[in-house]
């Protein structure tokens, strides 16, 4: 009797605000004991709290059965509770449902205002389970002598047809029936689900067209008339006649209708129902553009966003309409409020041409600017700015602030990059403009953006040739740049950029006056600010730029001009300089250093060696004649050169995909055959014989991966000498047989080793029970381990492009020069068969000029006279890695 | 279809939460992030909630006609919050937040925060007269007040009947009815606003 009413703890909720949680746990102990008791008003007096606090996020999944209890009250007011709580908080998966099956039949069956509140509890817990059990009753529901009942009938078939598609056929026959109903409750009901059930499945709907049209035209309900309006939308892509049976009278409602709400669906309906087109649709379209065009500039903030929204829709189809209005687009930009802004952002990028592009990029530039200048202490700036457009709602510059939060910058961020890229720059006409705009974007975003603008930054370079000397030129501002280095690990400091400054000023270094200059700022101790990989992307930057500063040296070296002491200086600076990095726990970082290291360690010993070497010559040859005996310069010079001896370029999409398989090579075909022979043994040997088959199994999965990797290794030279081949089939010869069958019963043998395993567990004279899990994994490792060791040379060369690594390996040349929309995946696409192969050595630079540097010819010979790309690459591969061991011995 | 209904107070206490769709998150993360965003917005914006922030909170980014998108409205103390997708006409959404607020103008009789706060269940109730299932069931006032009447009738008598003995006291009843003086005392003193 003194047990708290949910008054009662709402009110004790308010008195105990402090203490909230302490008197939750007190109120919800009550309510376990309550909950528990015999008494069904108690029960359910219970019940109705734990809902209240659910609201409140507290569980009560854990009263589940109880609220089930509650339900089944033969009480009205009860069982209103128990069905409130089961709305709220059930859902597909609590398990009580299955026990609701028939206490939900019973009350289908009973009086009027039991079978509303049921119906209103089935729409929120129905499972397909209970869809399907219910459908019968449900059914007989919509011939219920309530209108008030049909109504909620028809809407829940929807959730029924939605959950169970077994029963809908069935039930979407008698939901079309119900569009024929006497009470225009039911008629609209029966609208609204039509409408959502022909959103996923429209051409099922399309024969009630004509009803629908009736209604259409007839009714006076205005919620019903948008639902209809909506519907048409969805049905008339799929069916022609309609479009035209439609225009007339839509663009009569457009014109005549006092409800804003429903020219609006209306003009809507027109866009997405694709009925803009023909000679009609065009005066219709004109009519629509108009009028989201008078709504775009009504003080009616909530009109100005859904003409927003709806021309998004219209522009991919009627650009020029659209475009009359740019200026009043362009405006709502500035708007002060984010969601007119968001869809104004969107509409402003469908929008995009080449002529406005850089006007609209502008605008959205300075959005970025003007928020970081104020970027103060957001929260008071965010205050202030609220107070001055509550002041002065009309003034342009305190109203744009309200648009601080990160997430909004983002957005802004991406949709300059997309607009600029979209369909490969489609719309982009100066680069330089573009270039300096994305590092503008780097400086001022203040969002985590940096990756995308690397991206497209690398890719820009790549594609657009035109552009490197420019974008070089920007990089290099952007790497003499302390602010960008040192505050590289605030968040939203975009340091990213700075790999692609790094990665282009070293790739493009020949652009520049003097590259040397760029090394110290390769090697700067504050680059522990960065993340490795921009790091590692430095150091090789180094390495390049030094390789080709020197190559040049080397080529115009003479006397007159004594460069040595530069030269060693700068050694010794490269050496100093990586000596930080080698001790790098990142192994990227540490590798590249390590490396440069020892090939700037060689280059000094060789420059320390060389004027006593160059005295010598001096005396008696001239420069010029020098050329063909020894050169005249140190010969370490031309160490990296290679570095560029090929140019990057953009690879197609599925460029990898397109590169021929090399006659002879069959990727199904067991490169290593698998252990087969003993496990068949094993079978027949029995268990008394295990332990011996199970220790020649494995001296025999030796011996083969043995084969293996002997045969691989074979098989790279293979090609060239003929004597190998038939030494490998000498070897597997005996196994071929097995081998063929091997696919086949491979799976059988595990299964069996499996149970043999399991056999052998319970055996007390074998102590293997922890051997076994590791060995089998040795066993499949050993596979595939010599397989991958033999193909990757075969493809991944054409694969990357990004990557810090790129220097090492060069994917396929191709010489095309890519201008802007990068002719590049047809350039690529062509590559595999490698027609160009042979132009794209005029392409690198100082090459062959040398012939006494075998580094050179070495890397060139094999790429002229190749003719599959697959072996070009795996060939120079290993040509490459021979030919540094020597020079560095 | 519609797939939440909110009403949360100006200091972002939830008075009413609905869903009619299986949510992401939970439904007080999603009534607070919702909250900071309207709270934000100076009022003589659209109704329209629209932020960056926003489509993280409602699942994945989807076609844009299945978008869900923030409907609000805020009426004195009480924001009425409606979260829908593309089927529904948005200037319609608007339409009904006024009806489902009338509706519950005529039951309450000037209804204020505190009708919802102590009479959460009725208005679910109510609710559930305009909107089933997430689809709308009822626009008419005229008939929506019926149903509630009849309904709120029915709940009494099954009272009265149940507790013979009962004057009008329970926790089922309308405002009102329950209304101790010493109640509406601690209502008045914690003030509107706070839980």
């Amino acid at each position: 009797m003194w047990e708290r009413t949910l008054q009662d703890l709402i009110r004790g909720l308010r008195a105990n605000k402090k203490d909230e949680s302490k008197f939750i746990s007190k109120a919800v102990d009550e309510i376990r004991m309550e909950i528990k008791s015999e008494d069904m008003e108690l029960k359910a007096g219970a019940v109705l709290k734990l809902t209240y606090l659910d609201m409140l996020g507290y569980d009560m999944s854990w009263a589940s059965f109880h609220v089930v209890e509650v339900m089944s009250s033969p009480r009205y007011h009860l069982k209103t509770v128990g069905y409130l709580a089961a709305t709220q908080t059930f859902n597909q998966d609590t398990d009580v449902l299955m026990l609701t099956t028939n206490l939900l039949k019973k009350d289908l069956t009973s009086a009027p205002a039991d079978v509303a509140v049921t119906l209103n509890g089935i729409s929120h817990i129905v499972t397909p389970d209970l869809a399907r059990d219910l459908s019968h009753e449900l059914l007989t529901m919509l011939t219920h002598s309530r209108a008030n009942i049909r109504k909620r009938a028809v809407l829940v078939l929807y959730k029924v047809i939605t959950m169970n598609p077994d029963v809908a056929e069935r039930a979407i026959a008698r939901l079309k029936e119900k569009l024929d109903d006497p009470d225009p409750g039911v008629v609209a009901a029966t609208v609204n689900v039509i409408c959502e059930l022909a959103r996923r499945n429209p051409s099922d709907y399309l024969d009630l067209a004509p009803q629908l049209f009736h209604l259409m035209t007839t009714s006076p309900n205005n919620w019903m008339l948008i639902k209809i309006i909506k519907l048409f939308g969805s049905l008339s892509p799929h069916e022609p006649r309609l479009v035209k049976k439609l225009q007339p009278p839509i663009t009569e409602l457009i014109s005549t209708t006092p409800a804003i709400s429903l020219l609006y669906e209306c003009v809507h309906t027109c866009i997405i129902g694709g009925m803009l087109q023909g000679a009609n649709g065009s005066n219709l379209a004109r009519l629509c553009v108009s009028k989201l065009a008078a709504f775009i500039q009504d003080s009616d903030q909530n009109l100005k966003y859904i003409a927003l929204l709806a021309m998004v829709k219209i522009v991919p189809t009627h650009p020029h309409l659209v475009a009359e209005y740019q200026d009043t687009i362009l405006a709502s930009v500035n708007d002060q409020d984010i969601s007119i802004r968001m869809r104004a952002l969107d509409l402003v990028s469908a929008m995009v041409r080449e002529d406005n592009l850089q006007s609209i990029v502008q605008q959205i530039l300075s959005h970025l600017v003007q928020d970081t200048s104020s970027f103060v202490s957001p929260t008071a700036a965010q205050s202030l700015a609220q107070n001055a457009i509550l002041s002065s709602p009309g003034s342009s510059k305190s109203n744009i602030r309200p648009t601080q939060s990160p997430a909004y910058r983002l957005v802004l961020c991406e949709r300059i990059l997309t607009m600029c890229s979209q369909s490969m720059y489609e719309n982009v006409t100066n680069f330089e403009w573009y270039l300096s705009v994305l590092v503008d974007l780097a400086h001022i975003a203040n969002v985590d953006i940096g990756k995308a603008i690397r991206d497209q930054l690398v890719d820009i370079v790549g594609r657009v040739k035109s552009a490197r000397r420019y974008a070089v030129k920007l990089m290099y501002s952007l790497l003499s740049d302390d602010s960008m280095l040192l505050n590289a690990q605030d968040e939203g400091s975009c340091s990213e950029v700075l790999w692609a400054a790094a990665w282009i000023c070293g790739e493009y270094c020949s652009e520049l006056a003097e590259p040397q200059k760029l090394i110290p700022y390769f090697l700067r101790p504050e680059m522990s600010n960065l993340t490795p990989d921009i790091v590692a992307v430095y150091l090789q930057a180094a390495v390049k730029v030094f390789g080709y500063w020197a190559a040049e040296l080397a080529q115009r070296w003479s006397w007159a001009n004594d460069d040595l002491p530069d030269v060693k200086e700068i050694v010794d600076s490269m050496v100093v300089g990586m000596k930080e990095f080698v001790t790098s726990p990142h192994i990227e970082v540490q590798e590249r250093a390590a490396n440069a290291i020892q090939l700037f360690n060689f280059i000094q010993a060789d420059l320390s060696a060389y004027p006593s070497k160059a005295t010598d010559h001096t005396g008696e040859q001239s420069d010029e004649t020098m050329f063909t005996d020894e050169p005249n310069f140190p010969k370490s010079l031309f160490l990296l050169n290679p570095l560029f001896a090929s140019e990057f370029n953009p690879v197609a999409v599925n460029a990898q995909a397109s590169v021929p398989v090399p006659a002879g090579l069959d990727l199904d075909a067991w490169i290593v055959p698998p252990p087969v022979v003993n496990g068949t043994a094993d079978q027949e040997a029995g268990s008394s014989d295990l332990k011996k088959v199970k220790k020649s199994k494995k001296g025999k999965g030796k011996e083969i991966t043995a084969n293996g990797t002997k045969g691989k290794k074979k098989a790279v030279g293979r090609e060239m000498e003929g004597e190998l081949i038939p030494s490998e089939p000498a070897e597997t010869a005996e196994e071929r047989a097995e081998r063929e069958r091997v696919p086949y019963i491979h799976e059988y043998l595990v299964q069996r080793k499996a149970e043999r395993l399991e056999r052998l567990k319970d055996d007390p004279y074998y102590i293997i029970d922890d051997k076994p899990p590791p060995k089998p994994t040795e066993d499949v490792d050993s596979i595939p381990i010599v397989r991958l060791d033999d193909m990757p040379s075969l493809i991944p060369d054409f694969k990357d492009m990004g990557p810090p690594i790129l220097r090492d390996r060069p994917p396929s040349l191709e010489p095309t020069v890519i201008d802007r929309v990068g002719e590049m995946p047809e350039g690529a696409i062509a590559s595999p068969p490698l027609p160009q192969q042979s132009s794209s050595r005029p392409s690198t630079p100082a090459q062959s000029s040398f012939p006494t540097y075998d580094v050179a010819e070495d890397i060139e010979i094999p790429r002229t006279n190749s003719v599959d790309p697959i072996k070009v690459t795996r060939v120079k591969k290993k040509k490459g890695t021979g030919k540094k061991k020597p020079t560095v011995v | 279809m519609i797939h939440g209904v909110l009403i949360f107070n100006t200091s972002g206490v939830a008075r009413l939460t609905k869903f009619y769709t299986p949510l992401h998150q939970s439904p007080q993360t999603l009534v607070q992030k919702i909250f900071s965003l309207v709270s934000s917005r100076p009022p003589g914006l659209c109704n329209f909630l629209d932020a960056p922030e926003l489509e993280a909170f409602l699942g994945p980014k989807k076609k844009d006609d299945e978008r869900w998108r923030v409907v609000y409205r805020s009426y004195a103390t009480l924001h009425f919050v409606f979260v829908v997708d593309g089927a529904e006409s948005e200037l319609g959404i608007l339409d009904l937040i006024q009806v489902f607020v009338e509706s519950l103008d005529r039951t309450f009789e000037n209804v204020c925060e505190l009708d919802l706060v102590f009479h959460f269940d009725e208005a679910h109730h109510i609710l559930a007269e305009i909107i089933q299932g997430g689809l709308v069931l009822e626009t008419n006032i005229e008939e929506i007040d019926a149903s509630v009447h009849q309904a709120t009738k029915a709940r009494k008598e099954s009272f009265a009947s149940a507790n013979p003995l009962a004057l009008g006291v329970g926790g089922l009843g309308v405002r009102g009815v329950n209304q101790t003086p010493l109640g509406w005392l601690t209502g008045k003193l914690t003030g509107v606003g706070a839980r």
